[in-house]
């Protein structure tokens, strides 16, 4: 018996090292793609100079390395993380391998929120009233499709389709926006739609820093629960979890961590639906590796697309959305024909 | 004893169950036995906290296990659904693991993963147990389930038609199992079934349920008899003892109880009965 | 050398202009023997329409500016729904039935006008609303009236239409005096002063085959976009910050400057981009030379203004005695019938004029 019982161990003991690998590894690819961001783009600074101008001012370098290469690439780290980490939160708590913030009208919110924020106070210096704004709409979106499942007894098909409902009505509002809002107004709404990270400096990036990451720690804590909420509600509460309180609270974590993604970026999509899928095509759905795993992924995705699009038509600047969607849809579709695990 | 006394259920207005009263001592096995939508598995979901009931009471030797802590119950009291989805599966192992959740916060202790082990060994699961749980057959399903509500260390097992979907050997070795836990670690179990004979075969006592009321409770062999099963299931049928055992022959649909019950639809029941 | 060339250049372009307005004319006197006219909008095409045109719907603030300038609003029966942003500078012309944006015209609105015309930009809105007019006999005449080179030409083509050939000949010979003046003390330029000229959107610059670039060309300055093959191309700050321009201007795309009191609005614009991190690494935000302006004065029939800004930030010695306001007036009052006022552009012009 005892052999038996090694060899179950040994397998098991493999495979969470495996799991480890592959998060260490994608934390090297990780810093690497961000090396190579901070080394390339427009100016045509080298390696050379950005070593020298990480440890000491030269003047203009310094201010390009420091000032905009640095923090794009941070925000780009964040932004991917947290539309990774809200996506296998909406998936797994739905139960519904379409979920992430986008599709689920989340993102759409937030966006209206931004942009009304942006329209009734104005440009400028207004951080913490896009911010604000992106996250009261999201909530609020994730409140009404909650408070409408649960009228209806939590079903994760009538979440999805109120998710899908209030998409439109919120992308309809936006668009309502555009087309009365003055010229200015428009145009600012046009650069929040592209999806940007040109905007983005120091202050947003610590603002954003805490909106996505301060979350994280309490949804990885959970990380069994998910494991058996995927189960089914039943399963999870013969197992001693409380799927309405879990999903409550974890749907307004995720909404938050869109707020904070989307609010000084703009539109940057898709990568809360696939992130999480590559994750689990590779190393399975157990939320303790998984959460962690989607994050650093979706990071990977977004520094390496916005590294991409400014320097592959350098100094031309291919907008973040298109690209992400360029890298991310073939290999996306080479994970689905090579996938050994069915879900869906 | 796990005991509940005078459980009334009510969903959207409709009577679903009515002044049950059902209990299981430590190392008993009772079957809740009954035609379909008499309320069995509404029963259990009710007893194990998963539905509250609109009237009624649990209590877990002696305690009041309605207002326990969720994850107090799940320590004392597991329940084994009768199916389950699997749209994010995980691993076997880590499936199995997870009936340990109770008693850790997020990182196994070197016990939990040895008590996987074990029971993997047991269950003869080695083989599977890095497989993800969407690529087992349904009996290798029901099996890795047991052994999660197995692994949670409850006194008390509720199991919801354990043998739904297995072919005979499995059946066979399932309800084997769970008598054996009963019988050698003193562990009571309440299970819905379907099969009269398998009830009959491995329970001590039966509760027949019908229309969300306690028809009758006894023996197996005060349950299992030609009238009640006309006047409960609708079909004629002869019960005889072979090799010690309770055995139901099912002849035909009874004609008076079709006219009695028009929702009742007898070619389903003519169809589940023949299959016993 | 270089700039010497495109000096050169430059004048070239406008003579191929009054060329192409010389060949207009011509064309149109051939046919304008009857009751109907024959001109080329700016799309190349050939419009027949019937004289005399007694009934106008103009679809953007260009055409209607243009049609001001040719004392034919009175002809004016239906105008764009956004004319109600810009009351003070409208006047009575904000009272005309509104027929919708001037991107997405109300078809039926237009109809129910009975106009003889509708006048709007070659692009907007599409070709549906010519499909959707011919069966009513309204024409559908495209001039855009924003692109420096091809300004003349179709407000003289304008003119001809609605038998006004005096008013475009004076519109026409005031902007080609003020084109020259600036053009031939350009030509004194020895090193064109780089430029980057920002789009009403963040981050979006103007290139060949935007009007933006034009004017800025035109003025004399080196736009640092000028090799890039997108007429409004997204650009990286760092890019930015590497080509390290002399001046920045930003098109502010307000468009109601004529009702404003201070130039706050423009001075806002002017701060965020100042403030934009790293850029105090530009030589223009590092000596205070970046500028706002109105759209109202940005392409258009009164690019020339616009132009006349910018040469005097691109080189304030070369132009110590240029006085755009002074051209704005003029344009405002005579052409435009109404008095002068409003602010047009970021504050800090007097400091750099010096």
């Amino acid at each position: 018996m005892s052999t038996g019982v090694e060899a179950v161990f040994i397998s098991y003991e493999a495979d969470i090292k495996r799991k480890i690998f592959f998060l260490v590894s994608l934390c090297l690819v990780l810093l690497t793609v961000m090396a190579i961001g901070l080394c390339v783009g427009a100016s045509g600074i080298g390696l050379g100079t950005v070593l020298a101008s990480l440890f000491k001012d030269t003047g203009r370098s310094f201010g390009i390395i420091w000032m905009l290469r640095f923090p794009r690439i941070l925000m780009a780290v964040l932004v991917g993380f947290g539309l990774g980490v809200a996506g296998t939160i909406f998936q797994v708590v739905l139960c519904n391998p379409l979920a992430s913030p986008f599709t689920l009208g989340v993102g759409s919110a937030a966006g209206f929120g931004a942009v009304t924020a942006i329209i009734f106070l104005g440009t400028g210096s207004l951080l913490y009233g896009v911010a604000g704004g992106a996250f009261l709409f999201s909530l609020l979106s994730a409140a009404v499709m909650i408070l409408i499942a649960k009228l209806k007894k939590a079903s994760s098909e009538t979440m999805i389709l109120s998710g899908i409902a209030l998409m439109f009505l919120f992308s309809s509002l936006t668009s309502l926006f555009q087309y009365t809002g003055t010229m200015q107004q428009v145009y600012e709404i046009v650069f929040w739609f592209f999806g940007s990270l040109s905007r983005v400096g120091w202050p947003e990036i610590g603002l954003a820093a805490v909106m996505i990451l301060a979350p994280f720690p309490l949804l990885l804590r959970s990380a069994w629960d998910f494991n058996l909420l995927a189960y089914g509600d039943e399963s999870a509460m013969a197992l001693g979890v409380n799927p309405d309180r879990l999903r409550i609270w974890s749907v307004a974590a995720a909404s938050l961590i869109t707020a904070g993604c989307i609010s000084f970026t703009g539109v940057i999509g898709f990568i809360g639906l696939v992130a999480p899928h590559i994750t689990r095509m590779i190393i399975g759905n157990d939320h303790r590796f998984l959460l962690a795993g989607s994050g650093l992924v979706g990071g990977i995705i977004l520094v390496a697309a916005d590294t991409a699009g400014r320097t592959l038509w350098t100094p031309l600047v291919i907008p973040i959305g298109i690209v992400t969607s360029f890298i991310g849809v073939p290999f996306f579709v080479f994970l689905l024909m090579k996938r050994t695990r069915e879900y869906w | 004893m796990l005991e509940a006394r005078g459980i009334f259920f009510e969903y959207n207005g409709n009577k679903v169950l009515a002044a049950v009263r059902a209990s299981v001592e430590k190392g008993g096995v009772v079957s809740i036995v009954g035609p379909n939508g008499a309320g069995k598995t509404t029963l259990l979901k009710c007893i194990s906290g998963i539905l509250k009931p609109t009237l009624g009471t649990v209590h877990l030797d002696g305690r009041d296990a309605l207002g326990m802590p969720r994850r107090e119950i799940a320590k004392q009291l597991a329940y084994m659904p009768q199916s389950m989805f699997f749209r994010f599966p995980g691993t076997v192992f880590d499936t199995i693991l997870s009936g340990r959740r109770p008693y850790f916060a997020w990182r196994p202790s070197l016990k939990d993963l040895e008590k996987v082990e074990t029971i993997i060994e047991e269950m003869e699961l080695s083989e599977l147990s890095m497989r993800d749980m969407d690529q087992l057959s349904s009996g290798q399903v029901q099996k890795v389930l047991l052994a999660r509500t197995m692994i949670q260390d409850t006194r008390y097992l509720l199991l919801d038609e354990p043998n739904s979907g297995l072919d005979l050997r499995h059946q066979m070795e399932l309800l084997e199992t769970v008598a054996a836990l009963a019988k050698g670690k003193g562990i009571g179990v309440m299970m819905a079934m379907h099969d009269l004979n398998l009830a009959a075969r491995f329970s001590d006592r039966i509760i027949l349920l019908h229309h969300g009321k306690i028809f009758s409770a006894g023996v197996p062999a005060e349950i299992v008899t030609p009238a009640k099963i006309r006047d409960v299931y609708g079909v004629e049928s002869i019960v005889t003892r072979d090799n010690g055992y309770l055995n139901v022959q099912v002849l035909c649909c009874s004609g008076e109880q079709e006219l009695d019950k028009p929702g009742r639809l007898p070619n389903r029941l003519s169809a589940s009965g023949r299959k016993n | 050398m270089i700039d010497m060339h495109t000096i050169v250049s430059q004048k070239r372009l406008l003579h191929f202009c009054r060329m192409l307005v010389a060949m207009s004319i011509l064309l149109q006197g051939k046919t304008a023997l009857g009751t109907s006219i024959t001109v080329l909008d700016s799309m190349g095409r050939k419009i027949e329409v019937s004289l005399p045109i007694k009934r106008i719907v103009a679809l953007n603030s260009d055409v209607l500016e243009v049609l001001r300038t040719l004392k034919a609003q009175d002809l004016v029966v239906g105008v764009f729904s956004e004319i109600v942003r810009n009351r003070d500078f409208w006047g009575d012309l904000a009272q005309k039935s509104r027929v919708g944006s001037w991107r997405e015209a109300n078809i039926e609105a237009i109809v129910a006008l009975h106009p003889d015309i509708v006048v709007a930009y070659s692009r907007n809105p599409g070709p549906e609303l010519e499909k959707k007019m011919a069966p009513f006999g309204v024409k559908v005449l495209r001039l855009d009236f924003y692109k420096e080179d091809t300004l003349e030409r179709e407000v003289m083509t304008m003119g001809r239409l609605l038998g006004r050939e005096k008013e475009a000949r004076r519109f026409c010979d005031w902007h080609k005096l003020h084109l020259d003046k600036l053009i031939k003390r350009l030509g004194l330029v020895k090193k064109r002063t780089s430029v980057y000229i920002e789009n009403y959107t963040d981050y979006h610059t103007v290139a060949p085959g935007s009007g933006g670039h034009d004017m800025c060309t035109l003025a004399g300055g080196r736009n640092i976009a000028s090799g890039f093959s997108i007429p409004y191309p997204r650009v990286t700050p760092e890019w930015v910050v590497s080509q390290n321009p002399d001046v920045i201007v930003k098109a502010a795309a307000w468009g109601g400057g004529y009702s404003l009191k201070t130039p706050a609005v423009f001075n806002r614009q002017k701060e965020e981009i100042m403030k934009r991190p790293a850029w105090q690494h530009i030589a223009a935000v590092a000596y205070g030379r970046v500028h706002v302006m109105d759209s109202a004065i940005w392409t258009g029939p009164r690019a020339i203004i616009g132009m006349a800004y910018l040469a005097r930030w691109f080189y304030p010695k070369l132009f110590p005695d240029l006085d755009p306001k002074a051209w704005h007036r003029e344009y405002i009052e005579i052409f435009q019938g109404i008095s002068y006022r409003g602010v047009y552009v970021s504050s800090g012009f007097q400091e750099t004029g010096k």
